[in-house]
């Protein structure tokens, strides 16, 4: 069955014009229909057929790396396997669905070396063991067996083809329903020679018609039902796609219900500059107003300033100063993801020790910190530089900075301060945590949310603090009360809470177990109704270590507190959950964290390679190229590869043969230099009459053909040659081969 | 019989043909390698290519019973084989030996008949024996049938059973002949046929011995693994639904010693060995349908094996 003149050609070129490969799909569609024009044809076997068959196979695998190397399917796929969290799988689903819609808009092309060889055979069906291999193994088992299985039944490649290149051009991007129509009126022409003729042409064109017209209205309404799932979907992904931290928020997981899980994927990596000197956390950022669970940055939101690095000096290398002028005591290696992006660059907050001074040997694009001290690097999605770090000053701002300002735009009115008129407690605004502004605040580093004042006043009177306990007193009083009295974990039980009743009141009065976020938020407030500052930082706990430096992993995320020490004039950690969340938030066996780490470390490697020197799609291509000149070679070779190893087993066999000592084989050999060479499948005597046939060894035909006598009696007479003959032979071998090297070559 | 004297004998039959059939030395030559080698054989060409006359002219170069049956589809297998029949004078039933009972046989145009009639040949060149009511029945000696047949696309024919196919050593064309040679026909047949003329040279027992002759012909155990990987390579090519027998290696074989001795030589070389092949071989493939219809042939394929198998040198 084979399509009718002209069909191919042009489903061809509508493919092109709906996949964006017009040209392609024109030229395709040309070579296609030349074969109207262009008579030759060529005989392919069954073989050649499987042959070509591999071949397009093979370009449909190289497709299929291709199109997934062009979506970023591996460094997708590597963040999916590290880390399942919703991002990443659906950044891994977006991948798998462009690169699938990729290759399926290329399929005609994989397939075309195919069509073109069943366009210019001379045969109008290829038997289906050619294409699917479990026929053709089951069918050689068959033979091998010894019985004869009637050879299967053979198909024409033009209309599997055609179907084929449609459903290629429904991938398509224009929104219009040209392709719907193009679809109608292909299936049209198709049909139009396979149609019954017990039908008269009107109820045929009729019946078409109307599936025309039903699939038309059965489309729409699946592409309204689609999109109404989809934004369905998106309003409920919409929930959980908001990253829990960044660097004006941190969204605590406070009041929630369940199992906290935080992936054992290695986050960040260390090596210390002296042995084992390397700080106790590393601080991404922190916020300083609480409302509804939720932290925020405040007035330091939007303070951003931008680091520059000071260039190469005769004295100094290059380097980013955070705290101007300070001698840092030690320094560490750190390496870690950027994991954002900001204007299509990536870009993150960095996890710096607290007292760092300055980063030197860091690739970055460009710094910038906040007055919160959050360090935003833009840079290559691996970041590795050097921090240098020590007791003194820090970044962060002194407490109290720019409340007002940032706070009030109406801060310059006289008179005590007032909530601004629209603020309404409790309402959705408020809740929903966007609303930072909305409560009046005077100072954000001394600010504590008035529902949750209550039980922190509880808590105090339990601990007998005052606003007159010295700030140290009062730290050491609070770490005892937590240690003793309080367990770490990370799993929470549904608990309706009474009236007035927060969440953090409950983990302080009733439940008294919590994770870190818990101990941090209450230590900051605590404090704060002690009238000390402090601050709620993020970041992560340092304490595993791998090989000659420290591993970080996601499980060590932490939050702790930021105390305003008055004397140094410095902010200094201090955490007060129980160290038994470490061990705690170790979950997982051995083995799985061994495997995960490998791979994390491969990726690492491979991240360090890329964005250390270049692209690595170029170096999936070089990958790729050999493999597939390897796999194409072996196609093209492998016949005879199998006819060679075949050979060999025969050359072992024939090896034992006698006669093989003959001195014929060195005459062969001379006259062979002369261009007269023998065919392995040509007899000796074949030959010789061909040789002897040259007019240069014409005068040697009698001595060659008396010779030749006597090799095959000495090869093929089972009796063998005597010892006079066997002596014969040889003298008239050389003789012969005197002759033969006396006369100049000429032919040759 | 010496060697010599049994190549004397083909080249008396050789001559004797020869001036009957004008150009045909390769297929004589191939015919007397099937007679001497006890092999039956299949001459399968278009009409008028002088199939029938190349198998008179050998019958009466023989000087040995020639029978000769005409197939036609209404052809039943007592018409070849006998019948018995009941006898009122004695109340006995006696035997009529059928054409068969000969030393050469022509059975021409033979996929004319049904194949029931063609099968009745099959124990008769396979064991040189007929069964009939029951009772086995052993032909002469020399039982050598020459078959003839248009080939088989053409219309009211029956197409030989593969079995059948098998039992015939070799199976090979006549072709046209050379311009020149067929006017060297026209002028011979100017006022008579020299088929008319044509006298035996040689005895039966000339042909026996010839026979024995061949069988006494030399071959190594190397050229039998040729032969074996040749009719081999033929269960394993591709197109090919069908390969062949061992009967083709022995037939094989036995053809190469006939040629081996027509050449005066008294062991077998390669070279005997490809230029029966073809012959030997090609009839007894069965191609796949598909293989068929894209043009390739048994033919070719054996052709093909023979010019890819390492020879022995």
């Amino acid at each position: 069955m084979k399509p009718p003149p002209l069909l191919l050609g042009a489903v061809l070129l509508f493919w092109g014009w709906q996949a964006n490969l017009l040209w392609l799909g024109a030229i395709m569609g040309a070579l296609v229909e030349s074969a109207l024009v262009f008579k030759a044809r060529w005989d392919f076997s069954d073989e050649d057929f499987e042959r070509i068959w591999s071949l397009c196979s093979l370009l449909l695998l190289a497709m299929v790396l291709f199109a997934f190397a062009q979506n970023d399917g591996l460094s997708i796929f590597g963040d999916f396997l590290t880390d399942r969290d919703l991002n990443s799988q659906r950044g891994a689903a977006i991948a798998t669905a462009r690169t699938a819609s990729n290759l399926l808009r290329w399929l005609p092309i994989a397939f075309f070396p195919f069509l073109m060889a069943q366009t210019f055979s001379t045969r109008d069906s290829i038997p289906l063991t050619t294409i699917s291999h479990i026929l053709q193994r089951r069918w050689k088992l068959a033979r091998k067996a010894g019985e004869n299985p009637l050879p299967g039944r053979g198909f024409n490649v033009g209309f599997p083809y055609f179907c084929m290149t449609l459903l290629s051009a429904s991938f398509h991007e224009a929104e219009n329903n040209t392709y719907f129509w193009g679809f109608c009126g292909f299936l049209g022409w198709a049909l139009w020679t396979l149609r019954s003729r017990r039908y008269s042409l009107a109820v045929w064109a009729s019946i078409i018609i109307v599936a025309a017209v039903a699939g038309y209205f059965g489309q729409r309404s699946i592409t309204y039902v689609q999109r109404y799932i989809v934004s369905l979907n998106a309003q409920w992904l919409a929930r959980f796609l908001r990253r829990s931290d960044d660097f004006f928020q941190s969204r605590t997981q406070i009041g929630r219900v369940g199992q906290i899980k935080n992936s054992s994927a290695i986050a960040i990596r260390l090596t210390p500059h002296q042995p084992h000197d390397v700080p106790e956390y590393l601080r991404e950022a922190t916020y300083r107003r609480y409302e509804n669970r939720i932290w925020f940055a405040g007035s330091s939101r939007d303070d951003f300033s931008s680091v520059n690095e000071v260039p190469l000096s005769a004295t100094n290398q290059p380097y980013w100063p955070l705290v101007p002028e300070r001698p840092a005591r030690s320094s560490v290696r750190i390496s870690c993801y950027l994991d954002g992006s900001e204007n299509g660059v990536p870009a993150g907050l960095l996890p710096l020790p607290s007292g760092t001074k300055l980063l030197t040997n860091a690739p970055a694009f460009g710094l910038k910190m906040n007055t919160a001290g959050a360090v935003i690097a833009q840079g290559p999605g691996l970041l590795v530089f050097d921090a240098l770090y020590g007791p003194g000053p820090t970044y962060d701002s002194p407490p109290g900075t720019n409340t007002r300002r940032a706070n009030r735009p109406d801060s310059n009115r006289l008179g005590p301060p007032r909530p601004p008129p629209n603020f309404q407690p409790g309402s959705d605004e408020n809740r929903r945590g966007r609303g930072w502004g909305r409560r009046y605040v005077e100072d954000e580093d001394r600010d504590v949310p008035p529902e949750e004042v209550p039980a922190i006043e509880m808590v105090l009177e339990e601990l007998g603090l005052t606003t007159n306990t010295p700030p140290r007193e009062a730290m050491h009083r609070l770490a005892g009360f937590f240690n003793d009295k309080f367990s770490y974990s990370t799993w929470q039980r549904g608990q309706k809470l009474s009236e007035g009743e927060t969440p953090l009141s409950h983990f302080l009065l009733t439940s008294r177990t919590g994770h870190c976020e818990y101990f941090a938020t209450a230590t900051v407030l605590l404090l704060r109704q002690l009238n000390i500052p402090a601050r709620y930082a993020t970041g992560f706990a340092v304490h595993e270590e791998s090989g000659d430096g420290y591993v970080v992993r996601f499980s060590d995320a932490h939050a702790w507190a930021l105390v305003w020490d008055n004397l140094q004039q410095t902010w200094i950690d201090f955490d007060t959950t129980p160290a038994s969340w470490i061990e705690a938030e170790r979950r997982g066996t051995v083995v799985g964290r061994w495997f995960r780490d490998m791979w994390s470390n491969f990726k690492f490697e491979l991240a360090k390679f890329r964005y250390g020197q270049s692209n690595l799609r170029k170096y999936i291509l070089w990958i790729v190229i050999p493999g597939v000149g390897l796999l194409l070679y072996q196609i093209v070779f492998r016949r005879d590869r199998k006819r060679r190893r075949y050979r060999k087993q025969d050359e072992a066999f024939f090896a034992n043969w006698p006669g093989l000592d003959s001195d014929f084989y060195q005459l062969e050999k001379q006259i062979a230099t002369r261009g007269i060479t023998r065919g392995e499948a040509e007899p000796l005597g074949d030959w010789l009459r061909r040789a002897v046939a040259t007019p240069e060894l014409a005068d040697l035909r009698e001595p060659l053909e008396e010779l030749l006598q006597l090799h095959y009696r000495h090869r093929f007479d089972p009796l063998g040659l005597n010892t006079i003959d066997r002596e014969n032979l040889r003298t008239l071998t050389s003789r012969c081969l005197e002759m033969l090297t006396a006369k100049p070559a000429t032919a040759s | 019989m010496n060697p010599a004297a049994a190549r004397e004998v083909y080249q008396k039959i050789v001559a004797n043909i020869s001036r009957v059939m004008q150009g045909q030395a390769g297929p004589t030559r191939k015919l007397l390698a099937a007679l001497a080698s006890g092999g039956h054989v299949l001459l399968e060409d278009f009409p008028g290519t002088g199939k029938t006359t190349l198998a008179k002219a050998l019958a009466r170069s023989v000087d040995a019973r020639f029978k000769r049956v005409q197939f036609t589809p209404d052809l039943l297998p007592s018409d070849i084989l006998g019948v018995s029949i009941f006898s009122q004078r004695d109340q006995l039933f006696h035997f009529h030996e059928g054409p068969i009972f000969t030393n050469i046989l022509l059975a021409d145009e033979i996929n004319r008949a049904s194949p029931r009639t063609q099968s009745a040949l099959l124990e008769a060149m396979a064991e040189n024996q007929v069964s009939v009511d029951g009772e086995r029945r052993d032909l002469a000696d020399l039982f050598f049938v020459i078959a003839t047949q248009n080939p088989v696309e053409f219309r009211g024919t029956y197409p030989l059973p593969e079995a059948q196919m098998d039992r015939f050593a070799m199976q090979f064309t006549l072709g046209y002949v050379q311009p020149t040679e067929e006017v060297a026909v026209l002028s011979a047949q100017v006022t008579t046929h020299p088929l008319e003329e044509l006298a035996s040279c040689v005895t039966l027992a000339d042909v026996t011995a010839l026979k024995r002759a061949a069988q006494s012909i030399r071959i190594s155990e190397e050229l039998k693994r040729y032969i074996v990987d040749l009719v081999g390579a033929t269960r394993t090519a591709n197109g090919v639904q069908l390969g062949a027998s061992p009967r083709a290696s022995i037939a094989l074989m036995k053809g190469a010693q006939a040629l081996a001795l027509f050449d005066g030589q008294e062991f077998v070389t390669p070279e005997q060995i490809q230029e029966l092949a073809v012959a030997v071989i090609a009839h007894r493939i069965v191609m796949q349908p598909q293989a068929r219809f894209s043009g390739l042939t048994a033919r070719g394929v054996v052709e093909d094996i023979v010019q890819k198998t390492k020879v022995p040198a």
